[in-house]
């Protein structure tokens, strides 16, 4: 084990970009699996502080005012315990404080607004949201906060009818930060917590779409129109093609080069199904930013994605069974035959 | 032994970023040097990759959903043809191209997809009063050739998934009306039983190298007898017993092989969180929750175990690295 590091450090000192003995192992970052399991118990903890709170504090839960104050303190609790301490109980401890604080701060905020319409309060716990994930310095704390931000922008957007721009909007919001990881390094763990909290938030908008929660939540079926959904599925198509543009800007491979021009050719193809199949586009995103920074997880969540939006297709009332057949066939054929081609002009 | 104990070159320069060891505005340089970041020669493997299995996916899926169009219009020949042309196309592909190359693997599981669209289409043809189930199940049987000579992981999970299609189905048809306590229970323990053979022979065929499909059973496992432990919570039954017993022995396996034989820290993180629900439904089952200090004492409760959890993990794959 250490061997392999050794020789990652001595490439490295070879380039010239360090200096010095080979620095003790420091603590190792958890797995990516240890952290989500930590993040589903403190979940489950703060449910339980949730109910502890409704329960002992029933004027709390009476009074918008009170649940406001008792939120916010909730919140700033937990950003100080996080700041802190770096213990592990100190940390989960924090987080479920934090997710209960989120909660009754949402009520009280909708309970000092007067119950506002669903657009507002959802507008709202984005700003919240957003508000808290630049504060409070902890990884899982942000991923949760970054997430749940998009997805109240989701709710905001299918209240007003325009759900079909939801899938574009969180893709690029993701693009955006996957894409400019290594430019702002010392805000490496705002800048991956983020990327992983949006890309989660992408996946999820691409497969469950704004009018089926709509639906769900409030019995109120909205579907937007027939224009505003085509103009979604543009959006999150164009959104694919810029990341492809500026991914080859960053990697500095010229438009107009075989490798350019190739990877160019590759990209509107797949635009070109994400116009019929909006989920591709930040599946597809995720995937390629994934392999783009070297990142697995990230590629094997673009993977996931592409699988689940496919089952999802098949329910989608869009089309008919028979067209979205059609589509599937004749794209599949058309990148087999693109990968053929591909391989000929590669060993020509 | 270990698995997945490889180091990563893209998370250890990060780490030496945060250290201040490598210049923030070098990470990128870093990078390159290290090996991390795809080369020419990586992305277009990975483009070629991408093509291949997106054409296959969607070309597979592309025919699952015009048979389930139904297409009454066409005549039985056209419907078996239009299954039965590309399932011995891609079987003709596969002599071609053998089954050690990427591409011959995806052709297997194409062809996997499309017996399973023939068996469908023969079932709805001929109505032969068959239930779903049956069709899993045949379609089950019919690729465990194919699985066997394949090789591949991607296939046997598909195999696998149409196993428990066809139990999930199988007990929805002919137990149903049996009250809801008995059959979903008896469903679990044989996908359970389904699930477990699965995993234990697979740990023993397969070894350490690709562990993508061993943790996706094994996840599949996890939640089966978690849940048949808080069943057993809930309901104190006769049979009570059985349901935790088959807990304890699943988590001291589990502790035993994936601490001692095999290190493998994704199995021993399933453990954990399953111990974590049930011991906090057996804490909560007990003290009644009613008084708002009872909420307090289980969340102070599931964090704490959780933060021991993570604790125990952290330490184990600490221990990893050295």
């Amino acid at each position: 084990m250490s061997a392999a590091r050794e020789a990652l450090w001595q490439q490295l000192r070879g380039a010239g970009l360090v200096r010095g003995e080979l620095p003790a192992q420091g603590e190792p970052r958890a797995p990516w699996y240890v952290r989500v399991m930590l993040g589903v118990a403190g979940w489950i903890g703060a449910v339980f502080l949730f109910f502890f709170v409704g329960a002992a504090f029933t004027f709390v839960m009476r009074s918008g005012a009170a649940a406001l104050v008792v939120g916010l303190a909730a919140c700033a609790g937990a950003a100080a315990i996080f700041r802190a301490s770096r213990g592990e109980f100190a940390a989960q401890f924090a987080l479920a404080v934090s997710l209960a604080g989120q909660a009754i701060l949402v009520y009280g905020i909708a309970e000092l607004l007067g119950h506002p319409s669903l657009r507002i309060t959802a507008l709202v716990v984005a700003v919240q949201q957003a508000v808290l994930f630049l504060v409070v310095p902890n990884f899982l704390h942000r991923v949760f906060t970054s997430w749940s931000a998009l997805i109240a922008l989701q709710f905001a957007l299918t209240d007003y009818g325009l759900s079909a721009f939801a899938p574009a909007l969180a893709t690029a919001a993701c693009a955006a930060i996957w894409l400019g990881e290594f430019d702002h390094a010392e805000r490496a763990e705002l800048l991956r917590s983020g990327g992983y909290g949006t890309a989660l938030a992408a996946v999820q908008i691409a497969v469950i779409q704004g009018p089926l929660w709509y639906g769900l939540l409030l019995r109120h079926p909205r579907p937007g129109t027939q224009a505003i959904a085509w103009a979604g599925a543009a959006a999150s198509a164009a959104v694919f093609l810029w990341m492809v543009g500026a991914l080859l800007r960053r990697e500095a491979v010229a438009l107009g080069s075989e490798a350019g021009k190739r990877a160019i050719a590759g990209a509107v193809l797949l635009a070109a199904l994400a116009l019929k199949a909006p989920g591709i586009a930040p599946a597809l995103v995720i995937l390629i930013a994934g392999h783009a920074n070297g990142n697995r997880v990230l590629a094997g969540l673009g993977i996931a994605a592409l699988v689940a939006y496919l089952s999802y297709y098949y329910y989608s009332l869009e089309a008919t069974l028979l067209e979205k057949s059609a589509v599937l066939a004749v794209t599949g054929i058309v990148l087999l035959a693109a990968r053929l081609v591909l391989r000929k002009t590669l060993s020509a | 032994m270990r698995a997945g104990g490889r180091v990563h070159p893209r998370n250890e320069i990060l780490g030496w970023v945060q250290e201040g060891r490598i210049a923030a505005r070098e990470l990128r340089k870093a990078l390159e040097v290290g090996g991390a970041l795809p080369s020419a020669g990586a992305w277009r493997q990975f483009l070629d990759r991408l093509l291949l299995f997106m054409g296959v996916l969607l070309v597979g899926a592309g025919v699952v959903f015009f048979l389930a169009y139904n297409w009454r219009e066409l005549g039985r020949f056209a419907k078996f043809g239009l299954v039965e042309l590309p399932l011995l196309g891609a079987l003709a592909v596969l002599w071609r191209l053998g089954l050690d190359r990427p591409a011959g693997k995806a052709t297997l599981l194409l062809a996997a997809l499309l017996a399973g669209a023939l068996l469908a289409l023969v079932g709805q043809t001929y109505q032969t009063g068959a239930d779903t189930f049956e069709l899993f199940a045949a379609w089950a049987a019919a690729i465990v050739p194919w699985a066997l000579v394949g090789r591949f992981p991607a296939l046997w999970v598909l195999w696998l998934a149409l196993v428990n299609l066809a139990v999930s189905l199988y007990f929805q048809a002919f137990h149903g009306f049996l009250g809801v306590a008995l059959g979903p229970e008896r469903q679990m323990w044989v996908l359970l039983a389904v699930n477990g053979t699965a995993l234990i022979a697979w740990e023993i065929t397969a070894g350490l190298r690709s562990r993508w499909a061993q943790r996706l059973v094994a996840t599949g496992v996890a939640a089966i007898v978690t849940a048949l432990a808080v069943v057993a919570i809930f309901d104190p039954r006769s049979t009570a017993w059985a349901n935790s017993l088959a807990w304890l022995g699943w988590a001291a396996a589990t502790y035993a092989a994936y601490r001692r034989l095999v290190q493998d820290l994704f199995m021993l993180a399933l453990g954990a969180l399953s111990v974590i629900v049930v011991s906090a439904t057996f804490v909560a089952k007990l003290i009644e929750l009613r008084e708002p200090g009872s909420f307090l004492f289980m969340g102070l409760f599931v964090i704490a175990l959780s933060a021991a959890a993570g604790y125990w993990l952290r330490r184990i794959a600490a221990r990893e690295h050295t």
